[in-house]
């Protein structure tokens, strides 16, 4: 067995707009589950125990069942009732549901982990509550929460290889349109692994040092 | 709607079909059980290499340093790619399952080698000095000293990867293993309704997984009350 890897490393622009797609993906879906997670876990300690219920619900059944299953039941399913998905939103939703019960535990730990008298000596000092969010809870729970999040982004841009799947030409999808004209497949894989290798190193730095900065986390990067 | 939904439902139901889904379960199962126990086992050997310090170990280290960095970094859908392609081309004639388990006792490997090393490097270097005052030899001191106290620091990461890793050989339909998800598609593609037969079959792995994670958080509590003694 010889490895070429000459044709495919002609195609690196190819390559590498997958992994822009993958990244985008990954990004969006991050960014909204953030959102849902922020929602999920302020719910989870202030609101009515009904909520609570429902919350809990959701991040149990989302955090144990697979992505892949859920974006089938999305996909397949949901045209039945007569919701069509282009097999990108599907993904992204599917991302996103699922990223949004692991942010809101992350969030949930990050919260629980400021005491009651840090916000009681803050009143004491006579901060306002947004001064408290800002100054007191906020730098807390960041550098708390920084590290757990960092690694679910870097989990969940791994997890977008599944939109390949679905049709979706990111790194994945395009690494097998580059197999299946070549017939180079173990060469092909083997420079989407680096490629993805790359990312996530890249990725790591990046919020390793915004981490370290901005929010102070103590972050070894290996 | 709801009408043919229930006369699907009986259909799903029926015996062979339940056969189906029982042999998809039995198989997600066995794939997930045998990856974690060969995961775990391998796991510890890669994390013991990796805290060694002799110099003559430093080739070694660098190799297992190199694994663990690569195949956490690498998404299980490409792995399990890149090992059904390679051994196809090495003509290794290997069933699609024999595939998923590779890949899967690969990755598992390097992720529980990586929370196992967390767990051995959370003791301080101290307890290493002091067994080897001792005269304790270095698996003694592991034995005896090292792994009862990085226990419970390892158990709780280990339980959290189990659960993901049982959703993870979902991906493993994609390269034609026979489990849970693929049932799922030969049910849909039988002309089921996906809702229900996607529907089930979530429900199915949820069922695999919750007690697992329930299991693992009991643990954590228990092992995190005797923490703070």
């Amino acid at each position: 067995m010889t490895l070429q890897f000459g044709p495919i490393l002609e195609q690196w622009p190819y390559l590498l707009g997958g992994a822009w797609l993958s990244l985008q993906i990954a990004v969006l879906a991050f960014g909204f589950g953030m959102f849902i997670g922020l929602v999920c876990a302020s719910i989870l300690r202030y609101g009515p125990a009904f909520l609570r219920r429902v919350v809990r619900a959701y991040v149990t059944f989302a955090t144990n069942t697979p992505q892949l299953v859920q974006i089938f039941f999305l996909f397949f399913g949901l045209p039945e009732i007569g919701v069509t998905l282009s097999p990108y939103t599907a993904v992204l939703i599917g991302a996103t549901f699922n990223a949004g019960a692991y942010l809101c535990e992350i969030q949930r730990a990050g919260f629980e982990s400021v005491r009651w008298a840090e916000i009681e000596a803050a009143e004491v000092l006579g901060f306002s509550t947004p001064q408290i969010v800002r100054h007191v809870i906020f730098p807390h729970v960041m550098k708390v929460m920084f590290p757990p999040l960092s690694n679910q982004f870097i989990v969940m841009t791994l997890g977008t290889s599944m939109a390949s799947i679905f049709g979706v030409e990111e790194l994945t999808g395009r690494t097998s349109n580059i197999a299946s004209q070549t017939y180079l497949s173990v060469e092909a894989f083997s420079v989407a692994a680096l490629m993805y290798i790359g990312i996530t190193i890249l990725a790591t730095f990046a919020l390793a040092m915004f981490g370290r900065h901005v929010c102070r986390a103590k972050i070894k990067v290996f | 709607m709801a009408g043919s939904m229930m006369t699907q439902l009986t259909h799903l139901f029926s015996y062979y079909n339940l056969l189906l889904l029982l042999e998809g379960f039995a198989a997600t199962f066995v794939l997930s059980a045998i990856g974690c126990l060969a995961g775990f086992v391998s796991g510890f050997v890669v994390a013991v290499l990796r805290i060694t310090r002799s110099r003559a170990m430093a080739p070694v280290r660098i190799v297992v340093f190199a694994y663990c960095l690569v195949f956490r970094r690498v998404p299980f859908l490409v792995t399990l790619m890149l090992v059904f392609f390679a051994t196809q081309s090495l003509n290794a004639n290997l069933s699609t399952f024999s595939v998923a388990l590779i890949s899967v006792c690969l990755i598992a490997s390097a992720y529980l080698g990586e929370i196992v090393r967390s767990g051995l490097e959370s003791i301080h270097v101290n307890q290493w000095e002091a067994a080897s005052t001792l005269n304790f030899s270095y698996l003694e001191t592991l034995r005896y000293v090292i792994v009862p106290q990085a226990w419970r620091v390892i158990v709780p990461p280990t339980f959290g990867f189990f659960v993901m890793f049982i959703k993870d050989t979902a991906l493993a339909s994609q390269i034609g293993v026979m489990e849970l998800t693929s049932a799922g598609k030969v049910l849909s593609n039988k002309g089921f309704s996906a809702t229900l037969v996607y529907g089930a079959i979530l429900v199915l792995y949820f069922l695999m997984s919750y007690p697992l994670s329930r299991f693992g958080k009991r643990m954590e509590k228990k092992l995190a009350a005797t923490r703070n003694r």
